[in-house]
């Protein structure tokens, strides 16, 4: 086995070329062969001391967020924090100290997990990934991306370069909870994200979206009713009824099928919830689970 | 008190510890040490049809493999002798060792493994408890009745251990109380899971073996060696470098004599370390599943006039140490209570899980969490507060026990007092939020233990103990107690522990046993050191020798401080060179119990030095969800006097976190043919320093007669007695509707809202 430490993009992309993987803080890659989720590969790229990868640029319609930024970065970087507070939401949530040190947005959206956190805020925030090889970039809409559970659609050589996400206009807000059965080193059971942008009290649009209850994170649909109207206790409750209905969720060692969607619906109206009130000026920390007590973990 | 308001103390091995440069028996290396790997059986229940490791041993690298037939045909256990080192015939558990392998490194190790011919034909597995004791249940022991039986271990069928209590008259005293309320609950498996997983390296040198190992108990991990591969207790020596945790399940001896024998084989050192799953499924230490019935009779002023229990308690294949649970577990079924009339009848059965043994208060947390859900039922039956019920019912100084023990000076009332006054019982809180009470206990034992005393020339010290720290704390207390009676600073002295060849024997770290027993010799052994200071002292400042005072490093004549001389000096004055203490602890009285019998006695009928405890919890359910969260825990603790205070405060803090996770998220699930199907800290979880809760906690100190040194009673096990119950009764409070289920995950939380019962 051979792993080399890039020191730019060109090295990453001419090593992916030669049939290297990409790791970053290798939180999924080593842990995951360790698991026996398949031996390490041959070939190693490092890229977490690539300086462009970590880049947070906000520009005039939208921001790039490298993809080596980590998960501690994330929770902390007024840009996100201020403007795309659901992915701040998520990185807080991710792992340990030592887990979001390493850990980077890349990496969780390139292993594709359906319990990514990163993934439901990313999609309800309307991101795309920029997939980079030696004949340039491409950018590919996450639900093209992620195809299935630990797969995706981008081709071996084909790093990821960032996630370009369009700003937020003025009254937009947005949320991530998870339930969570303890306060660390906890994988997703379920989650739900919601960007929403107000008009006064009405919703201009409502974007909510799903974590661990299908293959990849699902994108709830058929908000379109609340549109034009506050986001009352019934719209809440027509979020988590749909948010139920559309998951398909398993039963594993976690939960069973039945509580995952219970809870689903749960989720999904707190961060609609959450997403609308922050939409409304009101300051509500980091990360919205210790912030409002959401599975009593605050 | 605050944190900040205790004495300083540092342990010794602290700083090892927290900067790293401590050494534990993985970072060993020994020259030309091979790698050891076990074939585990990987099916729960099987009679072995082929079992060929000729190819295994013929792979290049190889330099041992063995198997039953490669070792003494010696079946060991406590109680009953049930189990040999490998598969013998039949796979009682899916974690039953095959074969064991010594190979260069782990691929050719893991090549052996592949190479191992292990053929079967699958038997139906026991894995119900209650279909385990019908008539006609498939035998876990076929040959049960064949096996050597010690002590009064009652066994038949799938049963191991029957014990029972019995008092009074149930029967009519049930007939004539006013109310009789009856409940059920079911506590799953869990696990000790300390953060080390165990490593064990062994080395011959002749026919003397040497074995490395992280175990609680040396000189039982001897003995094992000894009896399985019927080696002289001589030619053993166990030593155990730095042991990062075991909560019991690091008792008895596990893999130590496996190793010796494939060093001895391989005629090299060999060395084991388990990964995070062996850990969870190969040893015989597992705390058991239990199924809890029982009955109790009020009357409308609260007093309890009965109670019956059935208890079934899982033992899995082979019995480790557990021949005493059933009879512990009834005792946490009767509870620190007085009650006339008791009948309690509890059984170990034989399944083909993974063994159960000794994890920290074996049976007490899951008995007590039954019991004390039980309680606050009887008391919401007849309408009392429940803190109230309690007072009216727990056994205080004088009064007699549900076995008919006399009770000396205790100190439970005073616990149940100071835990709801720091808790604010009573108070009006958030909705979601609620307090829940319970209370427990937990006896204290006796056993011999050694130790040897040494104050050199230069008037430094070493305390040679058989005693063991696997993170307690309370070996570093023992210095306390031989720098008291010495009269010098504890710093300068040095332990000398985890090492059979160098010190006398003892219980070890198990049983909160270290500073109760190991305490008492280190006492004893620095005195007579400190006598013969004292006669040195004597003759030099020509006064009387018992007006010598040894205080501060300095030997002085009561009343007249001027006349005296440094302990240094005395001790250099000394014609053999050094002082030499040797003692071992004296027996203590067990307490007399009058008017009950008890079948199945393993010695947990009477409790010597009991300690009492009540933990208040404070919890907040969210509703939707199900989870709880644990907000605060409010202990007060009967332990007699406290030696050590940050020791102590340390015990209680981690007793109540490995509480917690018990209550709430701790629980091993089986598939149906007995195997773990979360054996892995993913799936397993346990709670992390960010869970938890705010702790306070209070001592009620009473000196102790006849107890451990200066009136102490033990304290390691005692923390994780009340907190499950605490934590439920807690829920029930929050949600209206009680669990009857450990542990009371989200989802089961969730369940019981929406008025599901699984
Ligand atoms: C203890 C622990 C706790 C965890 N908790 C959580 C949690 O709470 N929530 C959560 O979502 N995850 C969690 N994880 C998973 C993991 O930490 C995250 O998914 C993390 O974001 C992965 O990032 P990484 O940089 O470590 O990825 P790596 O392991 O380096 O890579 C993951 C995969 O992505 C590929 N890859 C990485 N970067 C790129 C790139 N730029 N372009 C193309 N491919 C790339 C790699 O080849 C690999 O296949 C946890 C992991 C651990 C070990």
């Amino acid at each position: 086995m051979t792993l080399t430490i890039a020191s730019s993009i060109d090295d990453i992309i001419a090593a992916l070329a030669a049939g290297a993987r990409p790791i970053a803080g290798g939180t999924d890659l080593v842990v995951g062969s360790r698991q026996g989720k398949g031996s390490l590969p041959d070939s190693l790229i490092a890229i977490d001391r690539v300086e462009a990868l970590g880049v947070i640029d906000r520009g005039d319609a939208e921001t790039r967020l490298g993809a080596g930024v980590t998960h501690a970065r994330l929770m902390t970087e007024p840009t996100i924090v201020d403007h795309f507070t659901a992915i701040a939401d998520a990185a807080a949530l991710v792992g340990s100290p030592a887990t979001r040190n390493v850990g980077t947005v890349g990496g969780n959206v390139m292993n594709g997990s359906p319990a990514m956190d990163t993934g439901s805020p990313l999609v309800v925030l309307g991101a795309q990934a920029e997939l980079t090889n030696a004949s340039g970039s491409r950018l590919v809409s996450l639900d093209e991306l992620w195809v299935g559970p630990g797969t995706t659609s981008a081709a071996p050589d084909e790093l990821c370069t960032a996630l370009v996400i369009p700003n937020m206009g003025e009254g937009g807000g947005s949320a991530y909870v998870r339930l969570e059965y303890r306060r660390a080193m906890e994988i997703a059971i379920v989650g739900a994200a919601a960007a929403v942008t107000l008009d006064g009290d009405n919703v201009r649009s409502i974007r909510v979206a799903l974590t661990a209850v299908a293959p990849t994170i699902l994108e709830v649909t058929g908000l379109d009713d609340l549109v034009g109207k506050p986001l009352d206790d019934d719209a809440l409750s027509a979020v988590a009824a749909a948010a139920s209905e559309q998951a398909s969720p398993i039963s594993d060692l976690r939960a069973s099928d039945r509580y995952r969607r219970h809870t689903i619906g749960v989720m999904a109206r707190r961060a609609a919830d959450a997403a609308a009130r922050r939409a409304s000026g009101e300051d509500i920390s980091v990360p919205v689970n210790r912030a409002l007590g959401v599975g009593a973990t605050a | 008190m605050a944190i900040t308001d205790l004495p300083e103390f540092v342990r010794a091995d602290g700083p090892d510890k927290v900067t790293g440069s401590g050494r534990y028996t993985a970072d060993m290396t020994l020259t030309g040490q091979l790698v050891a790997k076990f074939k585990y059986a990987g099916v729960p229940s099987a009679r072995v049809t082929k079992l060929d490791v000729t190819a295994a041993r013929a792979i290049p690298g190889v330099f041992a493999v063995l198997t039953q037939d490669d070792v003494p045909d010696v079946r060991y256990s406590y109680g009953i002798a049930d189990r040999t080192l490998f598969v013998k015939d039949v796979v009682r558990f899916d974690g039953e060792v095959v074969a064991a392998v010594a190979a260069i490194n782990d691929k050719i190790a893991q090549q052996a493994l592949d190479a191992i011919v292990f053929e079967y034909d699958e038997l139906p597995a026991v894995t119900d408890l209650e279909a385990a004791i019908a008539d006609g249940s498939p035998l876990v022991h076929a040959d049960l009745d064949a096996y050597e039986v010690t002590g009064d271990t009652p066994h038949y069928g799938n049963v191991g251990t029957h014990s029972s209590i019995e008092m009074g008259d149930v029967d009519a005293a049930l007939a004539s109380a006013d109310h009789v309320i009856s409940s059920r609950f079911l506590a799953d498996a869990s696990h000790a899971t300390p953060i080390e997983p165990r490593s064990v390296i062994a080395q011959w040198e002749g026919e003397r073996v040497t074995v490395w190992t992280s175990t609680q108990v040396p000189f039982d991990a001897r003995a094992g060696v000894s009896e399985t591969l019927e080696v002289p207790s001589n030619r053993v020596r166990i030593v155990a470098p730095h042991v990062g945790g075991g909560f019991g399940g690091k008792c008895g001896a596990h893999f130590e004599p496996h190793i010796a024998a494939l060093a001895k084989a391989a005629k090299r050192p060999v060395k084991l370390v388990f990964s995070r799953w062996e850990e969870f499924v190969a040893p015989d230490r597992r705390r058991e599943s239990m199924v809890i019935d029982v009955t109790t009779g009020v009357m409308n002023d609260g007093t309890i006039v009965a109670r019956t229990g059935n208890i079934l308690l899982d033992n899995g294949a082979y019995m480790a140490d557990s021949s005493f649970f059933p009879q512990a577990a009834a005792m946490h079924v009767a509870g620190p209570y007085v009650i006339p009339n008791v009948k309690i009848d509890a059984r170990l059965v034989y399944t083909n899980h993974q063994p159960s043994g000794s994890v920290r208060a074996p049976t007490a947390p899951q008995g007590c969490w039954a019991v004390e859900s039980h309680t606050d039922e009887i008391a919401a039956t007849i309408g009392m507060d429940a803190l109230d019920f309690r007072r009216k019912n727990i056994v205080t100084t004088g009064s007699v026990g549900a076995v008919g023990q006399t009770y000396d000076e205790i100190g439970l009332d005073q616990c149940l007092e100071k835990a709801a006054a720091s808790a604010g019982w009573g108070q009006e809180l958030p909705e979601g939020e609620a307090l829940g009470i319970s209370v427990g206990w937990w006896p204290s034992f006796h056993a011999p233990a050694g130790a040897y005393a040494k104050m050199h020339g230069d008037g430094a010290v070493q305390i040679i103990t058989g005693a063991s720290e696997c993170g307690t704390g309370s070996v570093m207390t023992l210095r306390m107690l031989a720098a008291d009676e010495l009269g010098i600073d504890e710093t300068s002295i040095e332990l000398i522990y985890q090492d059979t060849g160098a010190a006398p024997s003892g219980p070890g770290s198990s049983g909160s046993m270290t500073l109760f027993n190991h305490g008492r010799a280190v006492e004893r052994a620095s005195r007579q050191i400190s006598d013969q200071l004292k006669e040195l002292a004597a003759t030099q400042l020509e006064a009387n020798v018992d007006d010598i005072v040894l205080a501060n490093g300095v030997a002085s004549v009561a009343g007249t401080p001027s006349a005296s001389v440094p302990i240094v000096e005395l001790a250099g004055a000394s014609e053999d060179g050094e002082l030499l203490g040797s003692a071992s602890t004296e027996a203590l009285e067990w307490p007399e119990i009058v008017g009950s019998s008890c079948l199945g006695d393993q010695g947990f009928a009477s409790w010597m030095a009991p300690q009492f405890s009540c933990h208040v919890a404070r919890v907040r359910v969210d509703k939707d969800t199900g989870v709880t969260r644990v907000l605060e825990v409010h202990a007060a603790h009967d332990s007699g006097t406290i030696i050590n205070p940050m020791a102590a405060h340390g015990q209680v803090e981690g007793g109540i976190l490995m509480g917690i996770g018990q209550a709430l998220t701790e629980g091993t699930q089986y598939d149906d043919s007995g195997r773990q199907r979360n054996a892995g800290l993913l799936e397993y979880k346990l709670q992390t320093i960010a869970d938890a809760p705010k702790i306070s906690t209070e001592f009620v100190e009473i000196y102790t007669p006849n107890a451990g040194p200066k009136g102490a009673k033990g304290l390691a096990e005692a923390p994780n007695v009340a907190t499950c119950g605490a934590i439920n009764n807690a829920i029930a409070n929050a949600i209206g509707t009680r669990l009857n289920q450990l542990p009371m995950t989200a989802e089961r939380v969730w369940n019981a809202i929406e008025g599901e019962v699984e």
